[in-house]
């Protein structure tokens, strides 16, 4: 039996690159130890039992808004309601269900990372475009994801780069892609943004199907100045150029480390950078997650409202789209502060002490109540009830309980319902110890 | 960034409930609410308004008569009949009315040219800066740390909203969050089994207990507000009608604004309120979007001043705007502009000693195409802390010497 050392280290596993344990699946990884179950969970398999089978979602390129007040308005905005809940709920049931979950928990990161929201993109398809892109990507190379992402519509057309050209660049783009997408914060100096800016010229962007093509006469053909070069740029010779330089490898590992280690500690081991030499995301998310901080108890992080949800629905046997009242899920995680596709901004979602507000614990409670209701609580409704306290611990992927939580999970243990909803509301659920 | 704005954000985590909520109690009720701790009438109270994206100084307090501002920036510029006038050939943008007739009656300062050294065009570093009042890494917000000098009590300082704001976060204790649709608690068995888990347990680890503690909160904060929140807001009876605040056009800093007001009405005990309004990030056809979002500023606060006034509480309310970073002087071609310095910061309220603080930034001497920074956002906080919150500034910011004379 693992000691609570090992027990946290393969919960943190779970927890933090894969969603969080099926019925089941915690007391078989803390059979296989830390090592084995690291193996398991750390690599992404090319098939997928449920991934490969899932339809696409029903997007489409819908044109051109209507005229206010015209015939084909409201079939228009109805359309487009659906294909965003068609849209987020497929990616919803694909965190939930996904056989292996690190290809989907990436693909969520990759999402936080180049924020990109809905509220302006306002379509669906492009929407989709950037996550199939993020997807395919996610445990590849980065340098190959960076040059997508400089040729993807939607963040284009969030970063205004489509109003980027010869006579006036507009430099949002060329700054967030060095301060928030590949380089970090200051590593560059804003005349290196004003000078990248021109090479992010002449991309057009289709709106509504997120088409990107390159007009070569808005483009800025002479040479630019930037981090020491001098040359003639386009938007995938720039990111190639970037990507390159070793500020790359110690942002991106930055990242991770502050999205699945600890985001109020800063990167303790700069040798993770190493794993990072040949901008292979596998290896270096492979090196993060086998690192030593995984051992150590001072790295504890809040799940944030998402990574909340999909560990219970995973728990509970819950398929999102199947749920009673779709508009319910959306809603409650709107009121957490977390809806995907709807980041608040392009340096994506808070971490931590944000998701621990009291608002949040109301709205936390408020949802567990709901979904502990269509659950399925036979791992500890099918045990007798003194045996529930362990067999909750080992369900839901907890370390262990404090004295104050055993306290309160007694009272309610002939309950499976109110001890499950407790169970999640738990400071010991809530934070990946 | 911050496309969907700030206020997007908040409007997507629970308004609208407000207004549906609005007519069941009287005001008799209200005396008897449950503010078991009336904040003494005198005691002052700071309301922050943080403006997220950058917004433009330069099309805020307008420089209309010099003519590089008008070369500079083609589409975006203004001509002189569309501001107001503030005196020192500077013009208030002309959505903003309602704070031009503040200005008048000598209730707003503006401070101008505010930034701090190095100026930082990161949204989120800006941002960072201005909200904890540190130049460089920084875990806690400067009303954060300020909560963590006073007696704990969750009603201190509140912010509006779904997610802590970074003002208010402290190191071990942060200020409070209060959703627009309120908070609804717990009740019966639900609620006491709750309570036995928001208890602090030894084996917590930091924000272990921090979770524990925002729900022991949510019980503790809930008791005292969900009956004032069921209120309608005050009146603002001496609000000319010019100024449209009650002529609908309903939006999120309004709505947060007036839960302020109710609480502030009911006596609640909290010395600072936080509320936000976002989309100043107008690198795209900037003129028409931030003349409304300023004219939502304007509007907002000029209504609050005056549902203050009709409280009693006129006297003892301060309320501060900024935003992390102004914009280039130049406009670029999508008829917007890009990250900036510095730009002005307005401090409203009846203490404080209207009129102009801190110099221009001059158009003649711009650094890298942008504006110098003349006065540093420090001198602010610091006044604030000490004529506004009763508390040595060295306590919260260190040792920053900086004070502006804003109050009387």
């Amino acid at each position: 039996m693992a000691d609570v050392a090992e027990r946290r280290a393969i919960a943190r596993l779970t927890h933090r690159f894969g969603f969080g344990p099926r019925p089941g699946e915690f007391s078989n990884l803390l059979n296989l130890g830390f090592t084995k179950a690291a193996e398991n969970l750390l690599t992404s398999p090319l098939t997928d039992s449920f991934a490969d089978k899932q339809q696409p979602p029903a997007v489409s390129d819908q044109g051109p808004r209507p005229r206010a007040n015209s015939a084909q308005i409201v079939p228009y905005a109805t359309e487009k309601r659906a294909q965003l809940t068609e849209l987020l709920f497929w990616w919803l049931d694909r965190m939930v269900l996904s056989e292996h979950p690190l290809r989907e928990r990436m693909t969520w990161f990759w999402h936080g990372h180049w924020a990109t929201s809905y509220q302006k993109v306002d379509d669906a398809l492009p929407m989709f475009r950037q996550n199939q892109t993020l997807r395919k990507h996610a445990l590849g190379n980065f340098g190959e994801m960076s040059k997508a992402m400089v040729n993807d519509g939607a963040l284009i057309y969030w970063l205004d780069g489509q109003s980027n050209t010869v006579k006036a660049p507009n430099e949002n783009l060329s700054r967030e892609l060095m301060e928030l997408f590949v380089l970090g914060v200051n590593r560059y100096t804003e005349s290196d943004v004003r000078e990248t800016a021109k090479a992010l010229t002449g991309y057009k962007v289709n709106k509504t199907s997120g088409d990107v093509t390159f007009n070569p006469k808005q483009h800025y053909t002479m040479p630019v100045s930037f981090l020491g070069t001098t040359g003639v740029y386009d938007g995938n010779s720039l990111s190639d150029f970037l990507v390159a330089r070793p500020d790359c490898a110690l942002f991106i590992t930055e990242r991770l480390w502050y999205r699945f280690i600890s985001s109020s500690e800063p990167l303790a081991d700069r040798s993770l950078t190493n794993a990072f030499a040949t901008r292979d995301i596998a290896k270096l998310i492979k090196a993060v997650g086998t690192s030593a901080a995984m051992q150590d108890e001072k790295y504890a992080m809040v799940k944030s409202p998402v990574d909340w949800f999909v560990s219970v629905c995973k728990a509970l046997q819950i398929t999102p789209s199947q749920f009673p009242n779709t508009a319910l899920i959306r809603n409650n995680l709107n009121l957490l502060g977390q809806v995907p596709f709807f980041p608040p901004n392009v340096g994506g979602w808070p971490a931590d002490q944000a998701w621990l507000s009291t608002s949040s614990a109301q709205y936390r409670i408020d949802f567990a109540e709901r979904l502990v209701k269509v659950g399925n609580l036979s791992p500890i409704a099918d045990v007798r009830a003194t045996a529930r306290m362990d067999a909750l611990a080992n369900w839901l992927g907890v370390v262990e309980w404090s004295d104050r939580t055993k306290m309160a999970l007694r009272g309610a243990q002939k309950d499976p319902a109110r001890m499950t909803l407790l169970a999640i509301c738990s400071p010991e659920y809530i934070v990946s110890a | 960034m911050d496309t969907i704005t700030r206020r997007q954000f908040l409007k997507a985590t629970g308004a609208g409930a407000i207004g549906a909520a609005a007519t069941s109690l009287t005001f008799e009720d209200i005396a008897n609410a449950a503010i078991t701790r009336p904040l003494p009438l005198g005691t002052p109270i700071l309301v922050v308004v943080t403006l997220y994206g950058g917004n433009d100084g330069l099309n805020t307090v307008v420089p209309v008569t010099d003519s590089i501002y008008q070369s500079m920036r083609p589409g975006i510029a203004y001509n002189q009949s569309e501001v107001l006038p503030l005196g020192e050939e500077l013009y208030l943008n002309g959505s903003m009315t309602g704070m031009h007739e503040l200005w008048g009656k000598k209730q707003v300062a503006i401070v101008r040219g505010v930034g701090y050294p190095n100026s930082d065009r990161s949204h989120f570093s800006s941002m960072a800066i201005w909200q904890s009042a540190i130049l460089g890494a920084a875990k806690t917000g400067w009303l954060g740390r300020w909560v963590e000098t006073q007696p704990e009590d969750p009603m201190l300082a509140i912010g509006l909203g779904s997610v802590l704001p970074p003002l208010l976060a402290g190191e071990k204790r942060s200020g409070s969050v209060l959703p627009l649709g309120g908070l609804k608690v717990p009740i019966g068995s639900l609620a006491s089994d709750c309570m036995k888990l928001s208890i602090a347990s030894r084996s917590d680890n930091l924000l272990q207990s921090m979770a524990a503690r925002s729900m022991r909160n949510l019980f503790t904060v809930s008791s005292d507000i969900t009956p004032v929140l069921k209120a309608p807001a005050p009146a603002a009876p001496d609000l000319p009608t010019a100024v449209g605040g009650n002529a609908g056009g309903d939006n999120n800093l309004t709505q947060q604004l007036d839960i302020v007001a109710k609480l502030v009405a009911a006596g609640a005990p909290t010395r600072v309120w936080s509320v936000s309004l976002g989309g100043f990030d107008t690198h795209a056809d900037e003129k028409g979007a931030q003349s409304i979002l300023l004219g939502v500023v304007s509007q907002s606060i000029s209504k609050f001043m005056s549902q203050m006034r009709a409280t009693n509480r006129a006297k003892d309310v301060v309320v501060l705007v900024y935003s992390e970073f102004g914009r280039r002087v130049k406009g670029n071609a999508s008829e917007g502009t890009d990250h900036g310095t510095s730009g002005p910061v307005f401090v409203i309220g009846e203490k404080v000693k209207g009129g102009f603080y801190g110099e221009q930034p001059s158009l003649r001497q711009l650094k890298n195409d942008d504006l110098a920074v003349t006065s540093d956002f420090r001198d602010i906080y610091a006044t604030l802390l000490e004529k506004i919150l009763g508390t040595q500034a060295d306590r919260v910011l260190g040792n920053w010497q900086g004070r502006l004379p804003l109050f009387n």
